[in-house]
């Protein structure tokens, strides 16, 4: 059996001080194969979105350790970090975040930016991943001239263009309507399908988790694996 | 990184193009000040080193006695001395621009003080011949079309006499375009028109090398340091420079209205700049999300209001030297100093570094601030 890409073991979250201590996180154990897609599923404040977040190493765990693509990210530095994220993860938020001033191109060739690739490789990769998620013909758009299901097609062009070993994604239907969504899911599906892309979602949406392998259910910092213990509440509150 | 620069310098054009013109402001001003200063305090020049000017010790406003041109002339390094005595009659009417420096000068020894005047030597034999004759800076004759054997008169202001003066040519100075705005005429003339009192304003003395100017200097004053008109003895700069010394400290005001411009747009530009990065928070933390590390950040924030600061700084530049152009040409005629009025390449630099300098310490500011906050704090925020 090969190492899982990611791999949280004992892992708090605690925020604010001594007078107002929330624990999000507590004490939490898992691992997640390459090649899965896992949704993550539980109710509004449950810490959907911070345990997303310490496996994308944007937050750092108040204890325990968290390694992904065999690499403890609780032991980097800010510099080792950003060059970690840049090379090992994906991330496709759900309000999209794609700069305004850039077009589509332009957002998805805006990691590229970071390495040493040619602009004719780097056009190579773009070109692909806008190819990917079906928006070639609208490369020269800018955000504000995409419709919310573009530009989070968009965003996961630019979270698949460096090839990461995870592609996160924090409620990537969250803010689009049903035919987007579906459009949306079926791309992620096809990732980890066809591209075996590992990915972790975050949703409130049991019918977007349907599309997942495996699902887990966040509630009161505590993970639950089998449904059956702590099944996913339908029309929880979306943020995490 | 550059496109994302370059785009974000153009996302709020009216800020952009509102910071860019309060950095064009605080340097202009910067650069006309620095031209104004150096226009006051002009540098010297091989011949003006090797002159010393002696004039009563209290004020300029007293005379000093003909009978000290011959005792002058016998102090030990001196080469050549001549009078000088500031006419200040009205040509025409007091409008400024019929305003111009006349002098009254010994002919004889005016070329020998000041050697970097030329004129032609018939020229100079028909002024030395006529008693009533001047002549004029090329510039200055070119200006009011006099011609060969023209009259002009002025009316005395500060001497209680009128002089009739006929032009026998011009001349010229290479070395200092700004005395072309003059003209020289016969002291004799002038001490007959005065009957006789046997007063000159200062004498100009030509010393034979620049060692012995501080000696000179210290030698006319101990000279006549029992007279009943005791006298002054500077070296020409130092004697243009108590002109705007009357002004007061002129340097320090200036240095102090030139800092107050630069602090009061570093809070400007800070300012602004601090606001838009604040405002693209979220952008931010997307990018750190995307792998771009503090460093990038905060270049790119730096480098954008590091442009708004070199766009500023050229614009400053290139209006002061508009002005500046403009103040030789049209101040000249009332102020010859006006005339050797330039921007200096290193008043530009200096306006230029300034700009530079303030676009970029505005952006790395609240750039450095932003790099260090937290993604996660980044991602919350909303807008």
């Amino acid at each position: 059996m090969s190492d899982p890409v990611v791999r949280i073991e004992n892992v708090s979250k605690v925020y604010g001080g001594d007078r107002l201590r929330v624990e999000v996180l507590s004490d939490i154990d898992l691992e997640i194969e390459e090649g899965g897609f896992v949704a993550l599923m539980g109710p509004s404040g449950s810490g959907k979105t911070t345990l997303l977040n310490l496996i994308a190493a944007v937050d750092r765990p108040t204890s325990g350790r968290v390694v992904v693509a065999g690499q403890d990210t609780t032991q980097l530095s800010e510099s080792e970090l950003a060059a970690w994220r840049h090379r090992n993860i994906g991330y496709i938020f759900q309000l999209y975040n794609l700069i305004p001033v850039l077009t589509a191109y332009e957002n998805v060739e805006l990691p590229l930016t970071l390495s040493r690739l040619s602009s004719a490789d780097r056009r190579a990769k773009v070109e692909t991943a806008l190819e990917v998620v079906g928006l070639t013909d609208r490369s020269d758009h800018f955000p504000r001239e995409l419709s919310g299901g573009q530009e989070q097609r968009v965003a996961i062009a630019r979270a698949i263009v460096t090839d990461p070993t995870v592609l996160l994604a924090d409620e990537p239907t969250g803010d689009l309507d049903a035919a987007s969504a579906g459009s949306v899911l079926r791309l992620l599906e096809r990732l980890n399908d066809e591209f075996e892309k590992t990915i972790v979602m975050v949703t409130h949406d049991p019918r977007a988790a349907d599309h997942a392998h495996r699902f887990l259910h966040l509630d009161k910092g505590k993970l639950w694996s089998d449904p059956a213990e702590s099944p996913p509440v339908a029309g929880s509150g979306g943020e995490g | 990184m550059r496109k994302l620069v370059w785009r974000n310098l153009l996302r709020n054009k009216r800020r952009t193009l509102f910071t860019v013109a309060s950095l064009t402001m605080a340097v202009f001003l910067l650069c006309v000040l620095g031209a104004l200063l150096q226009t006051f305090n002009p540098e010297e020049t091989e011949t003006s080193e090797k002159r010393v000017v002696v004039r009563h010790a209290v004020s300029l406003q007293f005379e000093l006695p003909e009978a000290y041109w011959s005792r002058l002339e016998t102090l030990e390094h001196v080469e050549a001395v001549s009078p000088l005595s500031w006419f200040g009659g009205i040509y025409k009417d007091t409008r400024p621009e019929n305003f111009f420096a006349q002098f009254a000068t010994d002919p004889e020894t005016l070329l020998d003080v000041f050697q970097g005047m030329e004129i032609d030597p018939t020229t100079g034999e028909a002024w030395l011949a006529e008693r009533r004759s001047f002549i004029a800076g090329r510039t200055l004759a070119e200006k009011h079309g006099w011609q060969v054997g023209d009259e002009i008169f002025l009316q005395g202001e500060i001497y209680p006499t009128d002089l009739s003066l006929v032009l026998r040519g011009t001349f010229t100075y290479p070395a200092d375009e700004s005395q072309e705005n003059q003209i020289f005429f016969h002291h004799a003339y002038v001490e007959e028109a005065l009957g006789n009192p046997g007063t000159v304003g200062t004498f100009w003395l030509r010393v034979d090398d620049l060692a012995s100017v501080p000696l000179v200097i210290e030698a006319a004053e101990e000279m006549f340091e029992n007279s009943e008109a005791r006298v002054k003895a500077e070296t020409e700069q130092a004697f243009a420079a108590s002109f705007t010394e009357m002004l007061g400290n002129v340097e320090l005001l200036f240095g102090a209205i030139g800092f107050a411009v630069v602090v009061s747009v570093f809070f400007i530009t800070a300012n602004t700049m601090a606001m838009a990065v604040r405002e693209r928070l979220r952008e931010i933390s997307v990018l750190k999300t995307l792998g771009f590390g503090r460093r990038q950040i905060l270049g790119g924030v730096t480098a954008e209001s590091a442009v708004i600061g070199f766009l500023g700084g050229v614009l400053g530049v290139l209006f002061a030297l508009l002005l500046v152009k403009a103040a030789a040409r049209g101040l000249s005629g009332m102020f010859p100093l006006f005339s050797a009025m330039t921007l200096g390449p290193d008043v530009a630099l200096l306006g230029l570094a300034a700009a530079l300098g303030l676009g970029a310490l505005s952006g790395f500011i609240p750039g450095y601030a932003m790099a260090r906050r937290s993604i996660v704090e980044g991602l919350r925020k909303v807008g």
